[in-house]
């Protein structure tokens, strides 16, 4: 990935997580009507907790990417945060715009992770780094 | 309601990013890259590169947090409301005049354009186009 290319998708991302986790802060209870009943059954905390929780992880996430502070961790928990909302939020109208969101963390993953991480995945990671 | 706070908070955002950029590469003391031209350093490195001892990039850096700051403390609704938008108006407005004379320096006293700051100078005018935008259009 060009150097540029990965500035604007690390603050394209920051933008997205950090505006999220704000709109989540400003009502929890709507952004908890998207998760599936099944899936509320194993939320350890009431409804509420969970989502303001989410909100905070959002924030750092977006944090980390707009300060490239450790970005890979960043790209990392987005992603993982990303699947669950895939699991958890079921198939809607608008699960295909966090599909392009989780591409886009994974692509900020493995552009940022650091190199004895990406030679325990990838072989000849080495040879690939532009 | 919404909509004017998201556009002004993302491009704070963009700001905050910025800004960051230029205070680690003059803490690192290397010269930013100049995408557009290539007297971005003779603008950075003028006499009127601070305002009362303090950079105008940490300036930048600190105006830029306080409006996505501001931005998101009106959408979580913390405090008035109607206290926020003047807030964050005036701010976006002050900038915008400052911003103005900054540009005014570049092309008159300098006589360099500075890629950073006039992509800077953009992000101010379109906060303050936003935010006059949205009042008029309400």
């Amino acid at each position: 990935m060009r150097k540029s290319s990965y500035h604007f998708l690390r603050v394209g991302l920051a933008i997205t997580f950090l505006w999220i986790g704000v709109l989540i802060l400003r009502d929890p209870q709507a952004w908890g009507s998207y998760i599936q009943p099944w899936a509320l059954k194993f939320l350890p905390v009431p409804l509420e907790q969970a989502m303001r929780s989410t909100a905070i992880l959002d924030i750092v996430v977006g944090l980390g990417f707009l300060f490239d502070f450790l970005p890979w961790v960043a790209a990392l928990l987005g992603s993982i945060h990303l699947i669950v909302i895939l699991i958890t939020s079921g198939v809607t109208d608008i699960t295909i715009r966090d599909v392009g969101l989780l591409t886009g963390t994974l692509a900020l993953l493995i552009e940022s992770s650091p190199l004895w991480l990406r030679n325990k995945f990838v072989k000849g990671a080495d040879a690939m780094r532009d | 309601m919404l909509t004017p706070y998201a556009a002004v908070f993302a491009l704070a955002i963009m700001g905050v990013n910025e800004t960051v950029y230029l205070i680690r590469k003059r803490l690192a003391m290397t010269i930013p890259i100049c995408p557009i031209g290539t007297e971005c350093d003779k603008v950075l490195t003028s006499k009127h590169k601070n305002i009362l001892i303090i950079s105008l990039d940490v300036w930048g850096l600190i105006f830029y947090c306080t409006i996505s700051i501001s931005c998101a403390l009106v959408v979580i609704g913390v405090g008035g409301a109607v206290f926020w938008e003047l807030f964050i108006s005036s701010l976006v407005a002050l900038a915008a005049v400052l911003s103005l004379f900054f540009t005014y320096l570049q092309w008159k006293v300098i006589k360099a354009w500075c890629f950073w700051c006039l992509t800077s100078a953009f992000t101010v005018w379109t906060m303050g186009a936003i935010i006059v935008l949205s009042k008029v259009i309400k």
